[in-house]
């Protein structure tokens, strides 16, 4: 019927052209008003057509019946024109990503948009272009469906937390593969020295094209072993046929730190803490008490450490990129500086970086080109932050410094040298006791240096051949070389350096990837409505790592302040030299039938040189499909839900990031008596391999009201099994360590959901608004039961236990001692212990009292961490974004809120700043209990209580929900009418002021709910300990075009 | 034709080179770890394994430092000053528990050492004896078998009651004699005291046979077990089970009939005249007959192990570096009246400007590199003595003479004579009391208190413990109880 409907159409046209003509002239711009040439215009459902002249004009004689003409141009969104009765047709195209992008990544190739079966969300270039960060992931938190991002603090180039659909593993990585133009790249933190130093910052973000994240199996399948936590795919920007282009962007932007905690003045202080020591009964008006100094001002003394540690950084990006081509050859060409302080005073980060993309088709059946990337970035810093994983406890963390150290001694002394003691701590000045302070932070700061220097080059080649038109042969090679060149300087005078009297390392730690991979596509449409389309491929990718470093102490003079200078003693540091090898081989057909019913089945097949002997090959697949149910001759509901798809997918892939060499066993060197030993030193694990995720993925897409709402559902589930885990053994098993074996199991599950409308759109305003929400529960399912282990702990900085992945529970879920308030009638903290019984706890028990006493005054044994229990989950159980753009003429306005809820954070920082040591407090200790019957949340203080506020042992009272709504990102911006462009010869001018962080709707009493001291790990997020706040960003900007 | 052929074959080569060249990369070697497979393939390697018994058990928290401390600082010599959990204030106070870095560290460590003698013995037994040759095969195998025993009857001085308590009836220790080095299941009960003992003389017997007489230089005879160094533990161990006629058969094999006491064959022990030259450089005088070397650089005891950090101090700049953890309790061995002024032993003895004092037989400080003596030929002189006596039960003449060849040494004015001693416990005593002076600091004196059943004496502010109390032993380490199912807590 339907083939007979064709024809009878085509018979009807060929007669109609027969019968009349008419000719339609017009121009063809794009939405700005600038003329497009080469656009081609075309009669709907014929070939009959014609391009548009340089200046945008087109005439074209089309059939009488001719119904409407189809306008596309490059990088444009094709535009359907009804012909009706006119003879005029002046349209305006849209960019392409203004609209859905048309295509997307899908690892070795390409897919329309509409005939992808995976679950993929995109994110365009543009929402990551022009903001004032370092690396591309801390721009897209909120901009799509199952992707979460947290940003951990305000130290730059710090990793986000990055997670797709939920934490997916225990011990390796849960960061996404990340392929940058078809190389997967290095993430993570690559530096060792205090200042943070995100891989992923080599590629600057005014670069990117598009990024599609895949998420469930039948997008990811195609990256086998590595696709478990997702594919995140990065298109560089490519040149457009079409004039050159000359583009340049730069701004300048402002940050300061919020969130700070009111902390406790000098004279404040002195109250509080010589109260402490009246509590504790050692106070002594001539020998031990707290006392204000007189400064040189004449002034007491009231220092705000805040404004010795932190500071309002200036940042600046200038980037130009030219781009042009022709119908054979296009090039991008790009070079970009930014240079941005941090909010930490010396914390900096400069990049300089380039880009050249070129692209060639000689002829028909060649095409090829190539990409040449350079980074050099400096990631500087002068000590500790104390904000990094493994930092949290530093004494010279500077987070905690800012509000630990007493107000009431100041950072110099009168004659203006370093208030400094001899046991290496901040003198304590009018105060009679032995401490006020760690390190005086604002001589390490001067003089201390902690930097990674990075050089990054990543670089591809390709060539392609079609000998035939549905042949497609193609090879590809690409490196990624990563220099790290770290280097740390310590003062001998005071701080980290002291004890060694000076400390210099430098190490030098030199990544070098290539991968090269083959690939064969065959493309071919049976029966016109069978289009097949299927690849074959092969892939290696090897990895080496080389480092050493040297390390040298005790300065033979202060003089000296570099690892070049006089030292008397030199150790080796940073020694790696490693390796990996992965070998692939994959396909993946593509089957659809009418536009209407899509298959796609992937399998990949890995050996990678890190597997266990006995486990060195694992195969990997999908199987998706979908159903566009709109395409059907029964639905009839076009006028609400013009389109309609539904999906589904599942399969199996895996996680690899393990160790190079975990699955050997080896002998180490030592000494003995200074001759060489060899030792059993690891034992390895032959059967080790991947970590197998089977994943579930189900759901739809809609397009209502012509496209005016569009939305986008899915259910998955995703079930992780063969889990790594270093399962411990009997010490008297004797083995050196750990072994590590797939033995766990955890799923997480969850709903997607994001729609995307258009509520206002007239010629002079449109509103834009898509919101996208997505759930997750995580849950452990199974540790090692073979061993008996059903739950592990994890600290945070190796000192505080504050995480525990339990059987039963969500991965890293708060372990916490409850308390039960402070007694009103004593002021002590009340104890929930193991048994559940109420223990009151005072530090300084009273003659015939005891420091922990049951209620009844009864001796209770001491609470500590073993009275700990599973309290609180830390995965967000929902989050998403809500994006705004409105448009008024030449104004646009911008504005990004992301959330997160369904969590909790450990505020370990809150412990410190009730703790009665010398440390100063946040000013909620001045609601301190005082006198019996005062119904308060802070105990009595007492001098040198370390315990009631949760130092001692993480405690319950430290716990707060996360929820929070942020305005991530707000930006205003002014297009400069055309008029004025003409007269300055420029073809397009924007001025924008942006903000980042500007508003946190939160009932978290840290800084910022959206935090991680201990960096991407599994184990522990949802902990805050000790680390900077983070920062709000003012920039002001301009974008050109010529 | 002919270029289908040329081009065929060109394909083959590359694609054979290639798939080398895969196989290769799948099948990485490191460069910066030995393989397992590859550790007994040179005779060199397997020397190198060798040391790295010794290595591994002479670990800071093992018997390079923290074991003899212990056992000193839970008896009645020293004073604890820094009030430090992490530097053995728990095992001074009696208040250490499963969970204790004590516990756990010690625990772990010595069978750490334990696996690395048993999986150097099944790899000799694999190639590893072929490679070595005969002669060097027996010489290592017994090292190996030496060590395992060191480290068992060390474990056994903390973790389990004495022998004498049930002869031996009581838990011990999970006897492992076979090599781990893969997951599986590795519950293992505890064997009772007698039977790690039993298995202790077994692995010191063969070592007797197969160790050689001596080695090519000072300091390997100080440093390796050789055959006379066998025999003294032995007599150590027997002294602990209380089977003194043993060690008066086993003494005798390396302690002349008469003084000067030598050992006349194997290794010539003898005390020295000054016994200051045996805690100095280079630390490997004929009396000692076991000592842990360290040297400057990477073989040093490590933070918060070493014997000079604990026990010196950096007062008047006394030690280098050292950290004064435990002073000498003024009412311990240094009250003894009979421990005279001039005694050399004194010389040890430094007093701070605090008035406080502190034993300086490990002065090298920072980094401290003194070498941590294990067994010393004065020990195996007074195990003789001791035993003499309690077989016995005379004030044995020789045991008078062997007792005052070491007092006399340090102290010339005073010469032991059978007038000397009312009876048989008089000379037991002063045997004892001449123990506590000449091995201050040198980890004997918990074992010493422990094997006779005798109350550790009260300290400062920690309470006497009684061989009835539970604290008189350590309690197991909290990680074997949980990964282990078999075994039980003390």
């Amino acid at each position: 019927m339907r083939k007979l409907l064709a024809m009878l159409a085509a018979v009807l046209l060929f007669a109609g052209q027969l019968l009349a003509q008419k000719t339609i002239t017009g121009k063809v711009t794009d939405d700005k008003g600038n003329p497009l040439p080469n656009a081609s215009v075309i009669v709907k459902g014929t070939s009959t057509g014609t391009v548009t002249k340089s200046d945008g004009t087109y005439s074209l004689t089309v059939p009488a019946k001719a119904r409407a003409l189809v306008f596309s141009s490059v990088d444009m969104a094709p535009l359907e024109v009804v012909i009706g009765s006119e003879t005029t047709i002046s349209p305006s195209l849209k960019p392409v990503e203004s609209v859905l992008a048309e295509v997307v990544m899908v690892g070795y190739g390409t897919q329309k948009r509409k005939e992808v079966t995976g679950n993929l969300s995109n994110v365009t270039g543009k929402a990551v272009a022009e903001k004032p960060v370092q690396s591309f992931e801390q721009a897209i938190a909120g901009r799509a469906t199952g992707v979460q991002i947290t940003v951990p603090n305000g130290v730059l180039n710090n990793p986000p937390v990055f997670r797709i659909r939920g934490t997916n593993s225990i011990s390796l990585s849960s960061y996404p593969l990340i392929v940058v133009d078809g190389v997967p790249t290095f993430t993570g933190d690559v530096g060792s020295s205090n200042a943070a130093a995100n891989a992923l910052a080599s590629i600057n973000p005014n670069d990117i094209e598009s990024i599609d994240i895949a998420k469930d199996a039948a997008a990811s399948a195609i990256y086998g072993s590595r696709a478990a936590n997702g594919v995140v795919f990065i298109t560089t920007k490519k040149g457009k046929a079409g004039k050159a282009k000359v583009n340049y962007d730069g701004w300048v932007g402002f940050s300061q730190v919020y969130g700070f905690p009111d902390l406790l003045n000098a004279q404040q202080y002195v109250d509080i803490k010589n109260e402490g020591l009246k509590n504790a009964g050692t106070y002594n008006a001539a020998t031990n008490y707290f006392a204000l100094t007189t400064g040189p001002d004449g002034n007491p003394i009231d220092t705000k450490w805040k404004d010795v540690v932190y500071r309002k950084g200036v940042s600046s990006s200038n980037f130009v990129n030219v781009s042009g081509g022709n119908d054979a050859t296009n090039y991008y060409f790009s070079v970009g500086y930014t240079s941005q302080q941090g909010i930490i005073r010396k914390n900096d980060f400069k990049r300089k970086s380039a880009l050249f993309n070129i692209d060639s088709k000689p002829n028909k059946v060649i095409n090829l080109g190539a990409k040449i990337s350079y980074s050099g970035e400096d990631n500087l810093a002068a000590v500790t932050s104390g904000s990094l994983p493994g930092e949290g406890f530093n004494t010279a963390g500077l987070g905690r410094l800012a509000f630990v150290t007493a107000p009431d001694v100041s950072p110099y002394n009168s004659d203006g040298s370093y208030n400094i003691n001899a046991n290496n701590a901040i003198g304590v000045m009018s105060n009679k006791v032995a401490a006020v302070g760690f390190y005086n932070p604002q001589l390490i700061l001067d003089l201390n240096r902690s930097n990674s220097f990075i050089n990054h080059i990543q670089s591809n080649a390709y060539v392609q051949i079609k000998p035939v038109r549905w042949v497609t042969l193609k090879s590809a090679y690409g490196i990624d070389y990563l220099d790290i060149d770290n280097e740390i300087f310590q003062t001998g005078l005071h701080g980290d350096g002291f004890s060694v009297n000076g400390n210099a390392s430098s190490n030098f730690n030199k990544l070098k990837r290539w991968v090269w991979d083959n690939t064969a596509q065959f493309d071919y449409v049976f029966a016109q409505k069978h289009t097949v389309s299927l690849l074959f491929g092969e892939e290696e990718q090897r990895t080496t790592q080389i480092g050493y470093g040297l390390n040298r102490q005790t300065l033979s003079d202060p003089f000296y302040t570099n690892i070049q200078g006089g030292f008397t003693t030199n150790n080796a540091t940073g020694l790696a030299n490693t390796e990996n090898y992965l070998l692939s081989y994959f396909g993946r057909l593509n089957y659809n039938y009418a536009g209407k019913y899509f298959l796609t089945g992937v399998l990949r097949q890995d050996q990678y040189s890190a597997f266990g002997a006995n486990n060195k090959k694992g195969n990997f697949w999908s199987a998706s499909g979908s159903w566009d149910v709109s395409k059907e001759t029964f639905w009839h509901l076009d006028r609400v839900i013009n389109s309609l798809k539904i999906r589904g997918s599942y399969g199996t892939v895996g996680n690899s990031t393990l160790g190079n060499f975990d699955a050997f066993s080896f002998y180490g060197s030592g000494l003995y008596g200074g001759s060489p030993t060899f030792s059993f030193s690891q034992a390895g694990n032959s059967n080790l391999k991947w970590e197998t995720s089977s994943k579930t993925d189900i759901g739809l897409s809609a397009g209502l009201f012509n496209d005016k709402i569009t939305i986008d559902a899915a259910y998955y589930r995703n079930d992780y099994k063969d889990l790594i885990l270093a399962v411990p053994y009997a010490p008297s098993s004797g083995l050196p360590n750990s072994i590590v074996q797939n033995i766990a199991s955890l799923y997480n599950k969850g709903f997607e959901f994001s729609i995307n409308a258009d509520p206002v759109k007239r010629k002079d305003f449109t509103w834009n608004s898509s919101l996208n929400i997505s759930t997750n529960q995580n849950k452990i399912t199974k540790l090692a039961s073979e061993a008996g282990i059903n739950q592990i702990t994890n600290t945070t900085s190796s000192l505080e236990t504050t995480s525990i992945t339990k059987v039963g529970y969500a991965i890293g879920t708060i372990f916490v001692t409850r308390t039960a308030g402070v007694d009103p009638a004593t002021g002590r903290r009340i104890f929930i212990n193991a048994a559940g019984r109420n223990v009151l706890f005072q530090l300084v028990p009273p003659a015939g009292q005891f420091q922990y006493m049951y209620e009844d005054g009864t001796k209770a044994p001491n609470v500590s961490l073993a009275d700990a229990v599973p309290y609180k989950n830390t995965n967000p159980k929902l989050y998403g974004g809500w994006d705004n753009n409105f448009r008024y003429k030449d104004f646009e306005l911008g504005m990004l809120w992301t959330f997160q809820a369904g969590f909790y954070v450990y505020y370990g920082s809150g412990a410190g700043l009730r703790d009665q040591r010398f440390w100063n407090n946040s000013t909620d200790v001045l609601r301190r209990w005082q006198k019996p019957g005062d119904v308060t949340d802070v105990p009595r203080i007492v001098n040198g209580d370390n315990v009631s506020n949760g130092s001692s042992f993480p405690l319950d009272i430290n716990v707060y929900k996360g929820d929070f709504l942020k305005l991530k990102s707000l930006t205003l911006s002014y297009n400069l009418p055309k008029f004025i462009l003409d007269k300055a010869h420029i073809s397009s001018a924007r001025i924008y002021v942006s903000g980042q962080n500007l508003a946190i709707i939160t009932k978290y009493p840290g800084p910022d709910p959206e935090v991680s001291s201990n960096g991407t790990a599994n184990n522990t997020q949802g902990v805050d300990r000790n680390g900077v706040a983070n920062a709000r960003v003012l920039t002001v900007g301009l974008n050109i075009g010529f | 034709m002919k270029n289908k052929y040329i081009f065929s074959l060109l394909t083959g080569i590359l694609l054979m080179a290639s798939s080398c060249q895969k196989n290769k990369y799948l099948n990485p070697a490191s460069t910066t770890s030995l393989p397992d497979f590859q550790a007994f393939d040179t005779p060199d390697r397997i020397l190198s394994q060798v040391r790295g018994l010794y290595g591994t058990a002479k670990s800071g928290t093992f018997l390079g430092g923290r074991f003899s401390i212990y056992n000193d600082v839970r008896a009645d010599n020293f004073i604890n000053e820094t009030n430090n959990a992490v530097t053995a204030l728990q095992t001074w106070n009696f208040t250490v528990n499963n969970n204790a870095q004590e516990t756990t560290g010690c625990w772990a460590q010595a069978y750490l050492a334990i696996n690395n003698c048993n999986l150097f013995l099944e790899g000799m037994a694999g190639k590893g004896n072929t490679v070595a040759g005969a002669t060097l095969a027996a010489n290592y195998n017994a090292e190996a078998k030496f060590v395992r025993a060191l480290c068992y009857y060390s474990l056994l001085q903390l973790y389990a009651r004495p022998y004498w308590d049930g002869n031996g009836s009581k838990p011990g220790l999970p006897l492992r004699l076979t090599g781990n080095k893969n997951p599986g299941d590795y519950n293992l009960a505890r064997s009772t005291v007698d039977d790690v003992y039993k298995q202790i003389l077994k692995d010191l017997d063969e070592a007797e046979t197969g160790l050689p007489l001596t080695y090519s230089s000072a300091v390997l005879n100080t440093t390796r077990a050789h055959r006379n160094t066998a025999i003294a533990l032995k007599t150590r161990v027997y002294l602990s089970m209380g089977k003194y006629d043993k060690v008066i058969t086993e003494a005798n094999k390396i302690v002349s009939a008469t003084a000067p006491f030598t050992a006349t064959t194997g290794v010539n022990h003898a005390l020295q005249a000054d016994i200051t030259t045996v805690f100095k450089t280079p630390y490997t005088t004929t009396e000692s007959i076991l000592s842990f070397p360290f040297l400057i650089g990477a073989d040093v005891p490590g933070t918060q192990n070493q014997l000079g950090y604990y026990f010196g101090t950096a007062n008047g700049s006394s030690v280098a570096g050292a950290n004064g953890e435990f002073s000498l309790n003024a009412a311990g061995v240094i009250a003894d009246p009979n421990w005279k002024a001039t005694d050399k032993r004194r010389n040890f003895i430094y007093t701070a400007t605090t008035g406080k004092k502190y034993l300086t037989k490990y002065a090298a400080g920072s980094p401290f590199t003194d070498y941590a003596p294990a067994i010393r030929y004065s020990e195996v002189l007074l195990n003789l003595a001791e035993a003499l006596v309690r077989v016995n039960n005379t004030v044995d003449p020789q045991a008078v003479a062997l007792l005052s060849a070491v007092r006399s040494r340090s102290d010339a004015t005073t010469t032991y004579t059978v007038a000397s001693f009312a009876d048989a416990t008089a000379l037991i005593n002063a045997i004892l009391q001449e123990r506590n002076i000449e091995f201050l600091a040198e980890g004997r004196r918990s074992p010493d208190l422990l094997r006779l059943g005798l109350t550790i004496p009260a300290k400062s502010t920690v309470p006497a413990i009684p061989s009835s109390d539970s604290r008189y032993i350590w309690p197991i380490s909290a990680n074997e109880l949980l990964y282990n199912h078999l075994c039980v807590d003390n």
